[in-house]
């Protein structure tokens, strides 16, 4: 899949209210992320980041404008069909971890695979090896309430790893943790980006923004800057649109160091 | 496939055990709704079925025949062409009978003693429901007419003097159950409200003062017991002919003012319930949006999002139509006795399929309603906001706001609770709407001349008032129980919703007391309507459902009423809220999303 677009929009708007209230939160952005491009979306409050990221998760429905995620065309997609995508080719990480209050840590990663219609056993064995990644296999059987935020948002990134994603959406994943929590996270993202997997990170911590492989600043609702990283001596250097290449897998070993 | 049925029967157990007091109060409050519609369904079946069984049981006659003007020989004459006349197949007796006064525990009544040979007739073999068939020297009652005069086996009592052992109790088909045995008032053809008793043949002549004065009574089996029209017109105007199917009408009349009250407190209740189902869900939808969204995020298309959630009520739904069922056929026979004429009364068999699809369809539906309106909101409702917000976002009543800004604390904070959910205030005068409603009809019914009936020289309890009042009893302690379950969970809804904007209003000085009479106060404002509405409603639905002289009860009455609802609506309210207030601040605060 490497040099393709995972993810591509062309004028992508999407308004809220109208008249005189009328608010173009994204305002016809173009975007190629190519197949294991790290992401980052900076920008100040209420610049538009969330509703674009909910956009390219099909979460949202554009106002106008096109998004494809790998080959297929999402904004006119029927409701069951963005569903099944969102299932099997999109994983969501949210600010407030979102887990499902009633449900274990290792139940909560098992869902979207669950979903999938894959079988329990498989779907448990995966979610165990995901927990283990995240450092987590001990806690597989606690409630969200019994684990911490950095614990409970490491639980949230197993999840949307559970059915091996075109691409991990994560809306400012560490904005309500502690700087250790923080550094547990950069350290999985960091993982994730390194093992060649398509990532989108919304942010305001810099230090999220410095894994990232592309860095683009949004204001009102538009992109303001769009620039490739070197990211701290990492391979992978996306040079603007449509021209990023995968991360190379040398680049764990930089951030395996700073465990 | 298996993956999926497992995580719809895991968010279902999950759920169902995480949110208990509500999956209870839901299950009860459907369950009551069913077990009311059970009860009325079983009191419509009471006379009619167990006749029937009664009838095939005692080989019951397909017509009765007495000649009401003669007695003695002259009345064997009368009976006598009867059992060779065309169309008829069998008979048995003529019996003797005697119209004579029976005293029991005090009480003098009207007895219609029939006398009977110990062994068994082909027509009319009455079925001994305790203590054993008449014996010489014994007597053995009706059982609606024992229970009535609350005799029993080996108890003495004394016909026209006469002192006889109770020998036992039994059914039959030949004669409607106590008080409509029809006590012939002597030398005429009227018929006084009566029970019947068996007696030995040989005993009767001397109970009755000579054989001379014994009427006598004819059972009749007809080749077509359809055409006993027919018959009568062949059997001479002297005679008096009573069709099984004439009896088993006076045997349904019995029920009939209980079925009546049923059916206005069925629909009281299933109005009530429904109240009940959409708080309940209201409160439960706050938390189940977001579960939604975050299904919806994950993956989960309309039709999983429909499933899980449709499973959930469907399980509550079944469950509930068991309870219901249950509850109402066990309830059933304290309505039907002491209309224990019957063998096999109410509750003793199984329910009628056509009653358990009934009740199920009912519980299946209400649970279906309450799920209907969440579901398609999350089919429908974007993802995005099912997960920013935990319930649709509250209204501003920006006047009622303003308003409150001149009331005391607990008024204001109240004010502007039901402000932001005018839904649940709305519901919460429903409900008192409707209990007041109730209590005022049941308030007319009790202040009514309760009739006794002349059984003969001392009265005895009307079987058919005293059926009316248990069905309004039950009526009631449901009711109760629903409006009590919806007093709770309207103020626990309000508590969760307003948790935020109390803590807040806390840290910035109220008092937990002044949140406590605020949540209060949320549920007491929209009560007051309700009830003052209630009691007029109340008294004229009594005027509807009722014919005759009307009695009111005096106006001090209804104000106790009112005060004593809005009282127990307070305190009752009171319970969630203080245990709300009791939590510190900086919990509720911190307690935001997981
Ligand atoms: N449902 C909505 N209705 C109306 N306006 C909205 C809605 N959601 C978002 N907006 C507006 O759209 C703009 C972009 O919102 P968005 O949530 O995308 O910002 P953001 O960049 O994620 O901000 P933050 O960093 O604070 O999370 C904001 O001006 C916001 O007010
Ligand atoms: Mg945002």
């Amino acid at each position: 899949m490497t040099g393709s677009m995972v993810l591509r929009t062309r004028g992508l708007t999407r308004q809220y209210g109208r008249d005189s209230g009328l608010v173009r939160a994204v305002d016809e952005i173009d975007l190629d992320v190519p197949a294991g491009q790290a992401l980052a979306i900076m920008g100040p409050s209420g610049c538009g980041k969330s509703t674009l990221l909910h956009l390219l998760g099909g979460l949202q429905r554009p106002t106008d404008g096109q998004v494809w995620l790998a080959d297929h065309r999402i904004d006119t997609m029927s409701e069951r069909a963005l569903a099944r995508l969102r299932r099997d080719s999109v994983g969501f990480v949210f600010q407030s971890f979102h887990l499902m209050d009633e449900l274990t840590a290792v139940e909560n990663v098992e869902l979207a695979a669950l979903l999938a219609g894959q079988s329990p056993r498989r779907a448990r064995k995966r979610a165990m090896y995901l927990l283990d990644r995240v450092g987590l296999a001990d806690r597989a059987r606690h409630l969200p309430a019994e684990l911490s935020g950095g614990q409970r948002q490491r639980v949230a990134i197993a999840r949307a790893l559970s059915n091996d994603p075109l691409v991990v959406l994560a809306d400012e994943p560490t904005g309500n943790l502690d700087s250790a929590a923080t550094v547990e996270v950069l350290r999985l993202f960091d993982e994730i980006r390194a093992a060649g997997q398509t990532l989108v990170v919304v942010t305001h911590d810099a230090r999220i923004a410095a894994v990232a492989d592309r860095m683009i600043s949004m204001r009102d609702g538009a992109f303001a800057d769009d620039s490739p990283l070197a990211g701290a001596g990492m391979a992978g250097t996306g040079s603007g649109r449509g021209s990023g290449t995968a991360a190379g897998a040398a680049a764990g070993t930089v951030y395996g160091g700073r465990r | 496939m298996a993956g999926r049925l497992l995580l719809v029967c895991r968010l279902l157990v999950r759920d169902l055990r995480r949110r208990p007091t509500e999956t209870v109060l839901l299950l009860a409050a459907i369950a009551a709704a069913t077990g009311t519609l059970t009860l009325g369904l079983a009191l419509n079946g009471i006379a009619d079925r167990p006749y029937q069984r009664t009838r095939a049981a005692t080989a019951g006659p397909d017509v009765v025949v007495e000649p009401p003007e003669v007695t003695g020989t002259q009345a064997l004459t009368a009976l006598a062409p009867l059992t060779t006349a065309p169309g008829v197949t069998g008979h048995s007796g003529p019996y003797p009978v005697a119209y004579l006064m029976l005293t029991a525990r005090g009480k003098t009544v009207h007895a219609v003693v029939e006398g009977r040979d110990r062994a068994p007739a082909t027509l009319d073999r009455p079925a001994v429901t305790g203590g054993t068939w008449v014996r010489p020297g014994g007597v053995v009652f009706e059982r609606a007419f024992a229970d009535a005069l609350g005799v029993h086996t080996g108890d003495t009592v004394s016909v026209d003097g006469h002192s006889l052992r109770v020998d036992g109790t039994a059914v039959t088909a030949a004669r409607a159950a106590y008080p409509r045995a029809g006590w012939r008032v002597p030398g005429t053809p009227f018929t006084d409200p009566g029970g019947l008793v068996w007696v030995d043949r040989g005993d009767i002549a001397a109970l009755a003062g000579g054989s001379q004065s014994l009427s006598y009574t004819l059972n009749v089996k007809l080749a077509d017991p359809a055409a006993h029209d027919a018959f009568g017109a062949v059997s001479s105007a002297a005679l008096n002919t009573r069709s099984w199917q004439f009896i088993a009408e006076e045997d349904s009349a019995l029920a009939k003012q209980a079925r009546k009250t049923m059916l206005i407190g069925s629909w009281l209740l299933a109005a009530l319930a429904v109240a009940s189902v959409a708080g309940i869900v209201a409160g439960r939808v706050i938390g189940q949006r977001r579960r939604l969204g975050l299904l919806k995020a994950v993956g989960a298309g309309p039709a999983m999002v429909a499933a899980v959630h449709l499973a959930e009520y469907l399980v509550i739904g079944l469950a509930a139509a068991g309870i219901g069922l249950a509850a109402g056929w066990l309830a059933a026979p304290l309505l039907a006795s002491p209309g224990g004429g019957f063998l096999g009364s109410v509750g003793a068999h199984p329910p009628a399929l056509r009653t358990v699809v009934a009740a199920t369809c009912f519980a299946l539906v209400i649970a279906a309603a309450a799920a209907l309106a969440p579901v398609v909101r999350a089919a429908i409702t974007d993802t995005v906001h099912a997960l920013a917000d935990a319930a649709s976002p509250p209204r501003r009543r920006g006047g009622r706001v303003r308003l409150s800004r001149r009331l005391p604390t607990a008024l204001l904070i109240g004010v502007r609770i039901n402000a932001r959910r005018p839904r649940r205030a709305r519901l919460a005068m429903v409900n008192t709407l409707i209990t007041t409603t109730t209590l005022a009809a049941a308030l007319m019914f009790q202040v009514q001349n309760r009739q006794e009936t002349h059984i003969g020289p001392s009265e005895l309890v009307n079987p058919d008032d005293e059926r009316s009042y248990h069905a309004m009893l039950i009526v009631i302690v449901v009711l109760c129980v629903l409006a009590l379950i919806n007093a709770v969970v309207s103020t626990w809804s309000a508590v969760l919703d307003a948790r935020h904007p109390l803590a807040v209003a806390r840290t910035l000085g109220a008092t937990p007391g002044q949140a406590t009479a605020g949540l209060s106060a949320a549920q007491l404002l929209p009560a007051v309507p309700g009830v003052a509405a209630g009691i007029p409603a109340g008294i004229v639905l009594f005027l509807a459902a009722s014919a005759g002289q009307i009695r009111y009860p005096p106006g001090v009455w209804w104000l106790a009423t009112a005060l004593g609802i809005l009282l127990a609506v307070a305190a009752l309210t009171a319970v969630p809220a203080i245990a709300a207030a009791r939590r510190p601040v900086a919990d509720t605060l911190r307690s935001t999303a997981s």
